[in-house]
């Protein structure tokens, strides 16, 4: 029935710029975008300021490749803000109040993570509640373990009655601010994270069967597949990923506090959809949520260089994410 | 009623081009008041683009439509249904929680003051309901209607439309039992009756030879012939559609040995919902057995309860040993397989081929949770070539494949597990006479390997045609069992299904 594909239009030259558009997707605008501020400042394509940008969004890239494989698994997790904080904070007051080492204190901070996420995942899939509710509650709750903790001072602060032990340990401010050579160590997690992640969702039974659950979750259990599992075990996966970026975080900024990245769910959410993952599950790749964290940082970063005020910067953000979603609906409609 | 007049529609040289497939190659028909006119053709034949393009779903790439000597040009379904041409939809596009009459006007809702004149509404939709002889209460909501009734419901909405002379119907029947089709059949001539159109779309091609005045035949996107259905039989039709001539034979009726001596899968008291009831049943290696009933009748329900869709209660031995099935993860590994009534159940359709087919067997293809992609896709590949699917590659989403096709990817992901019982729901519902043909063609060799097979289907002549046995179910429970389909004819099967048989018989007392 298919038949080779035939070129239709009129000249060579037009379909081949159209294809670009169409299967380039996001990237296409990464590139629209750098040529656009690399003409209006001088300092837009340097290479440090590339490396700025990849800092910068080196966080959201975690986290954003976390909420792809919830996504793709058809689910949606509105809590990884809050699980950063949760594990960041912790894993900060270990090491600063408790004296523990690097070592014990990460892991401490990447383990509450994970086990408040696998608690997502089991009041998701156990109760039965939509995965939107149930992380939504998450955010407000973990939040406020986060400010019990710390007291809702930053952590190490000398305000406290607890005695400090010591500050944050070199290697974690290493792994937030530091260069390995010329490349800034977050970025560098940050795409080792990504490639983790792509490694999962394509060349593992389980991300295949995030796929599955996504796509048709009823087609996914009648082929054996056990879905509240795959849900317990993705959202569980989502808080590890986020205790690490809270590492990555409290690293940067040699400091915890419990309200630190508030809103990046949001952020985390508009990377993957401008990435071109399907919101309603799947279909997705974690190489398009890198692209769209990209996209989201050359533009704050483009637009700081200009001197743009950045309450119209939020402006110009909230309508990037409605401009690619159009666009990706009117490049599905071509390519159908 | 044809000839003499004026027609009503007229299509010049239709042409729909999709990226690689020319969906439609300058189709022209001619479409007069007061005639149903039946679009037959293999699946991917363009018999739904050509609906698509009537409907304003799709636009067509060149040619014209001209409704009662206008030329037409629509951009929305809503374009189409103002100039009078109205798709009643496949998939139902009713509203559950409103009643039947709200939904018959939905969106035209008479205005009385601030609110809805519900009495007039109310009124209204009686009186079309009457005009048709439909049973129906239209105020009864839409969700507690059957499937049969929502698809009238659905017509009488295309209808209440004063405007729309030409419907379009999209497999009208493919959700029904012969009952109802007999009833929709009525409503069709009514419509036909006031001088409108009806140009619809089967698979079943003695049902549009009953029904239709004309037929046309599409095939790969060109008109073959549009003929009146006196001047045709089964025969022409199919062989306008494949090209290949076809004898419509009986197949062998002892393709299956009976190794009655060991079945593989034992029924007893088997319940399901609190509908199936009581169901005894035997499976044996390398027998089909057919479960036929009309729709309603609780098949599906069991089913879903041998796969552990839904709770049962009642005993269920597998090759001897009782097992227990409360989801069917259990089932998948004790070695049962299930294609469902609905291919949507059980495609993922925005996976490709390849893994689509691996799906139930990623544990075979992987090694510690790290899939072989290699594996996989020579196991994709070899199902491909083995049952003949059509694809252009294992990497194609399902999406783009026919029906049939699909369909196969779904047999291909249980044979890639081996299972020893198949439950197939209705397997060639709503594919097209060539993979039809090869779905049983399959289901028979598979029988030979020395699998039990579980068949459900609602046609009496595939019944007949490849069984083992037949077990006839009626308001969840089994009513009969004939051990010797070769014995009896389809109005047995029929009488049984719908009630004329009362006791539970065991036909040819060989049980």
């Amino acid at each position: 029935m298919a038949k080779d594909k035939e070129v239709t239009g009129s000249t060579a030259f037009l379909p081949s710029v159209r294809s670009i558009v169409l299967k380039g997707g996001s990237l296409v605008g990464v590139v629209a975008l750098s040529i656009a501020f690399a003409s209006f400042t001088p300092h837009f394509m340097t290479l440090s300021n590339w490396l700025n940008i990849l800092r910068q969004v080196s966080v959201v890239m975690i986290l954003a490749s976390a909420q792809t494989m919830v996504i793709i698994a058809g689910g949606i997790d509105l809590s990884v803000g809050s699980l950063l904080a949760l594990g960041g904070c912790l894993a900060a007051v270990a090491m600063s109040y408790w004296g523990w080492s690097f070592v014990l204190g990460s892991l401490l901070g990447i383990a509450i993570a994970t086990l408040a996420g696998l608690g997502n995942g089991v009041i998701i899939a156990k109760g039965k509640i939509p995965d939107f509710i149930a992380t939504l509650g998450m955010l407000g709750a973990l939040r406020g373990v986060s400010l019990l903790i710390t007291g809702g001072l930053p952590v190490p602060s000398h305000f406290t009655a607890t005695k400090l032990a010591g500050y944050l340990p070199q290697v974690l401010v290493f792994l937030g601010s530091g260069d390995l050579w010329v490349i800034p160590v977050p970025a560098a997690i940050g795409v080792g994270v990504v490639i983790i992640t792509w490694f999962i969702l394509s060349r593992t039974t389980f991300g295949r069967s995030l796929y599955a659950v996504g796509g048709n979750r009823e087609a996914a259990r009648a082929s054996g597949i056990d879905v509240d599992r795959v849900k317990v075990i993705v959202y569980g996966l989502a808080g590890l990923y986020c205790g690490a970026g809270g590492l990555v975080l409290v690293g940067r900024m040699n400091s915890a506090n419990a309200l630190m990245a508030e809103g990046i769910e949001l952020q985390t959410i508009a990377a993957v959809v401008i990435g071109g993952t399907n919101l309603s599950g799947g279909r997705g790749s974690v190489f398009g949520t890198l692209v769209g964290a990209i996209l989201m940082g050359v533009l704050s970063n483009g637009l700081n260089l200009l001197n743009v005020q950045p309450f119209w910067q939020r402006v110009v953000n909230g309508l990037l994410i409605i401009i690619v979603v159009l666009f990706d609906q009117w490049r599905r409609r071509l390519g159908e | 009623m044809v000839g003499g007049q004026e027609p009503l529609l007229v299509l010049q040289d239709i042409c729909k081009e999709f990226p690689g497939v020319k969906a439609l190659d300058g189709v022209s028909l001619e479409i007069f008041p007061g005639e149903i006119h039946a679009v037959l053709g293999e699946n991917g034949a363009g018999k739904s683009t050509l609906m698509k393009i009537l409907s304003g779903i799709l636009r067509k790439d060149r040619g014209e439509i001209i409704l009662e000597g206008k030329r037409v040009d629509f951009r929305t379904p809503r374009d189409a249904i103002s100039a009078g041409i109205a798709l009643v939809q496949q998939e139902l596009s009713l509203v559950p929680y409103l009643s039947v009459a709200e939904n018959i006007f939905l969106g035209r809702w008479q205005r009385k003051g601030l609110g809805i004149d519900w009495r007039l509404l109310k009124k209204e939709a009686e009186e079309l309901l009457r005009r048709f002889n439909l049973k129906i209460d239209p105020q009864a909501l839409v969700e507690e209607l059957s499937v049969a009734e929502q698809q009238i419901v659905e017509i009488i909405k295309a209808i209440a439309k004063p405007q729309v002379r030409v419907f379009l119907l999209d497999e009208p029947t493919s959700a029904l039992g012969e009952k109802e089709i007999a009833r929709l059949f009525e409503l069709l001539f009514e419509i036909k009756k006031e001088g409108k159109a009806i140009i619809f779309i089967s698979h079943k091609i003695n049902e549009a030879l009953v029904l239709s005045d004309r037929i046309t035949v599409l095939r790969d996107g060109r008109k073959v012939i549009t003929a009146p259905c006196r001047d045709l039989t089964e025969r022409d039709v199919v062989f306008h559609m494949t090209g290949k001539t076809w004898e419509r034979q009986r197949e062998a009726e002892s393709v299956v040995q009976k190794e009655r001596v060991t079945p593989i899968l034992v029924l007893q008291n088997f319940s399901v919902d609190n509908f199936v009831r009581d169901v005894n049943l035997e499976v044996a290696r390398g027998e089909i057995l057919v479960i036929f009933g009309l729709v309603g009748s609780g098949r599906t329900t069991l089913a879903e309860g041998l796969f552990g869709l839904r709770r049962h209660t009642g005993k269920l031995f597998l090759e001897g040993k009782e097992i227990e099935l409360s989801s069917p993860l259990e089932a998948v590994h004790s070695g049962i397989g299930y294609i469902p009534e609905d291919r949507r159940h059980g495609l993922i359709y925005e996976m490709p081929v390849f893994s689509n087919i691996t799906l139930a067997v990623l544990s075979d293809v992987s090694r510690k949770g790290i899939l072989k992609l290699e594996e996989e896709f020579r196991l994709a590949g070899k199902f491909v070539q083995d049952l003949r699917i059509k694809t252009p590659n294992i990497f194609r989403e399902v999406l783009f494949l026919s029906g049939g096709n699909q369909q196969k990817v779904l047999l291909a992901r249980w044979l890639a597990r081996n299972p020893r019982v198949l439950v197939m729901d209705e397997p060639t519902r709503g594919i097209d006479v060539g993979a039809k043909f090869e779905i049983r063609e399959l289901t028979k060799s598979l029988a030979l390997t020395g699998l039990g097979i579980i068949y459900i289907t609602s046609e009496a002549p595939e019944a007949l045609e490849f069984s083992s046995r037949i077990a006839v179910m009626r308001n969840g429970k089994i009513v009969a069992i004939f051990d010797d389909p070769s014995r009896i004819t389809k109005s047995d099967l029929i009488a049984a299904a719908s009630g004329a048989l009362e006791r539970e018989v065991v036909w040819n007392g060989q049980r």
